[in-house]
């Protein structure tokens, strides 16, 4: 691990040679920031690894078919488990989505779901995104260079081998593919996760393209090469949002989509990974119904845990919440990106009361969860071993099987006294070792 | 672009459509089981035209659909950024009094009767993006807002309710009108005119407001000023 260290520097300026970056807006300004790479790994022995793979496993599969159910006959709202405001309040559901079904009747092909790790030792479910999560190149390549800076440093510690993220992302573009190509689909140099469509493209053997190469013609989709030439598309991983997909269908305005590629979906000709339609499952608010999914759909009590959340929906949880206000966290179910998270403790008198008022207001539009008292890990500062908070994404593939990738990117927040360890918010990550003993 | 269809209260036969300069085109249906005509022109263009004619064959019941699956339809009992209340709708529905009627076909007959008399149809006086809120402190609106505002009220009370496009005998534009889940039934309210739907009018398209059911949707890439026209004709056969 000394190896490791010693190199963080190079590392990171190779990662930054390497474009390693993703953009922000700020003040309607695009600024590129590179992403700080902590050499000191987190590290998950084989038998903790088994039982969160156990527990993600589930976890999707119980997501999956929520998303079926929920396009399809609703049963899980007639058997009254989860009310019917919370689907169709929520922003993800998509109605041009009701009645569809994907090819092979997968929705969330790639899911990112973020834990994090208790004092206690727990294992909590922070959220699952099963939109568009990005994050797998960012350990992928940190790893690759490592490698090459000290190769012994792997073996000797028993780390599994996590080079194959991007064979299985191909396995499940393949399955799903309905005859054609994979592309995956960018909308373009500005966006935040420009280096990792780039990365995934060139890793995975799919062409990297942006819409105005692509077109759908009598209901295909065809993606045109700088010769002119049409080749016929089987398989999208798009990485722009729902909204964004098709000007037809969704935003009206949008000029990254492709017109028509609903219905190409629609009609079985092309798969798109993720399905659109997606945010109705990751939505802060279904968060709270996960258990009871895993319970109805699978027959089995939830592995993993939630976060202890409340649903200021119900009269109840309203009360607790605002008797408890100082002790919680308080999202806002339509942000995303470490937006929209307030802790109770930091308002003002001021603040707090109009917070209390729109909470009362729109009960819908938030939930409120105990803080957990995160399991710090070690980064380095100037040299000096500091305690830090962090997560971890832990990247879960669909393909009839679901498998969980034996590594995910551990994101930490650099500010000592922060919790918010997005990636938006100015955190760093870390290598994550899954070993074999 | 939306062609009518069949449904207990009207067959469309002979139905013809034409689209100028546009040799590819598709056929869908969308989430509300409207049919959608769609295509693209790749070839610079001057102008396009849509033109689609046949016959309908209206009344032949008084509702326009049976399900016996109303849970299917919840989604139409939540409201969207068009028909939201506000302070406005809020009073106003309570003024309604709304429980005094017990059935729900009675609850949508006395918001139609009430709005029919206490807002002005008037050109002009709103917008195409006008939410029902507004239109309703503004007092006067067209079909879209009668439309709208009667929704929103429905919907205040659960009750799924859809908008509706259509024609009517004797109009030079499309119209608008409501639907009503009654008892599994979905029955035609129209509070512009303060009558139930029957066999004057034609349905073409429904959804959860107006913004579902547009006439016409679409996109052109290059900088020149746009004009765009509608003529509906419906003449008695």
């Amino acid at each position: 691990m000394d190896g490791l260290i010693k190199n963080a520097d190079t590392i990171n300026k190779l990662l930054a040679r390497y474009g390693v970056k993703f953009g922000i807006y700020k003040n309607g300004e695009f600024k590129e920031q590179l992403f700080p790479f902590d050499p000191i790994p987190r590290i998950i022995d084989n038998k903790e690894f088994s039982y969160l793979e156990k527990g993600l496993t589930q976890r999707v599969k119980a997501l999956n078919c929520f998303l079926s159910d929920i396009y399809g006959r609703k049963l899980i709202i007639k058997d009254g488990v989860i009310p019917e405001e919370f689907i169709y309040s929520a922003k993800g559901f998509l109605p041009p989505c009701d009645g569809v079904t994907p090819p092979k009747n997968i929705y969330s092909h790639i899911s990112g779901i973020d834990l994090v790790q208790s004092k206690d030792d727990n294992w909590y479910i922070l959220e699952d995104n099963l939109r568009v999560p990005s994050g797998a190149s960012y350990p992928m390549i940190a790893r690759e260079l490592q490698r090459r800076s000290t190769p012994d440093t792997f073996l000797n510690n028993s780390v599994i081998d996590n080079r194959n993220y991007a064979d299985l992302l191909k396995e499940v573009m393949d399955y799903v593919n309905t005859g054609g190509i994979n592309v995956i689909l960018s909308p373009g140099r500005y966006n935040a996760a420009f280096f990792e469509h780039s990365y995934l493209a060139e890793r995975t053997g799919a062409i990297l393209t942006t819409g105005s190469d692509i077109v759908c013609e009598n209901d295909n989709l065809y993606y045109i090469d700088y010769n002119g030439k049409k080749q016929r598309i089987g398989a999208v991983y798009r990485r722009i949002s729902d909204e964004y997909l098709d000007p037809m269908t969704f935003y009206e305005d949008s000029v990254i989509g492709i017109p028509h590629i609903f219905e190409a979906y629609k009609k079985g000709n092309v798969a798109l990974l993720n399905a659109p339609g997606n945010g109705v499952a990751d939505d802060k608010g279904i968060y709270y119904f996960v258990p009871k999914m895993i319970k109805y759909y699978l027959g089995e009590e939830s592995i993993l845990l939630n976060a202890p959340t409340y649903l200021p929906y119900y009269e109840q949880d309203m009360k607790y919440v605002l008797s408890n206000f100082d002790n919680l966290v308080i999202k806002d179910v339509a942000e995303a990106g470490g937006y929209g998270v307030v802790f109770g403790n930091s308002l003002t008198k001021e603040k707090k009361s109009e917070f209390i008022e729109l909470l009362k207001k729109e009960p819908r539009r938030f939930i409120a969860q105990e803080v957990i008292d995160f399991y710090d890990l070690d980064i380095l500062d100037n040299g000096e071993r500091v305690p830090r908070k962090a997560d971890l994404r832990a990247f879960v593939l669909s393909n009839g099987e679901t498998k969980v990738w034996p590594s995910g990117l551990t994101r930490f927040s650099r500010n000592p006294d922060s919790f918010i360890v997005n990636s938006s918010q100015g955190g760093g990550f870390k290598d994550t070792w899954v070993l074999s003993r | 672009m939306f062609l009518p269809t069949d449904s207990a209260r009207q067959r469309i036969d002979n139905l013809h459509t034409q689209v100028l300069n546009c040799p590819k085109y598709s056929m869908t249906r969308d989430n509300f089981n409207n049919k959608k005509l769609y295509g693209a022109i790749e070839k610079p263009h001057n102008s396009f035209e849509v033109t689609i004619c046949g016959t309908a064959k209206t009344g032949l019941d008084i509702y326009e659909e049976y399900t016996l699956n109303p849970v299917e339809y919840s989604l139409l009992k939540v409201q969207t950024p068009l028909t939201a209340p506000g302070k406005k709708l809020n009073e106003y529905y309570k003024n309604l009094e709304l429980d005094k009627f017990s059935g729900t076909y009675d609850k949508a007959l006395h918001i139609m009767h009430t709005l029919y008399y206490t807002f002005s149809y008037i050109k002009g006086a709103t917008d195409i993006h006008e939410s029902a809120e507004t239109a309703l402190s503004i007092g006067k609106g067209v079909c879209q807002d009668y439309a709208h505002i009667m929704i929103s009220l429905l919907r205040m009370e659960k009750i799924p309710a859809r908008y509706v496009v259509g024609m009517m005998l004797g109009e030079g534009a499309s119209h608008a009108w409501v639907e009503v889940l009654c008892n599994g039934y979905w029955y035609g309210f129209d509070p512009t005119n303060n009558k139930l739907v029957n066999d004057e009018y034609i349905k073409v398209s429904c959804g959860r407001d107006s913004n579902d059911c547009s006439v016409i949707r679409g996109k052109f890439y290059g900088i020149v000023n746009q004009l765009q026209t509608e003529s509906v004709t419906v003449e008695e056969v």
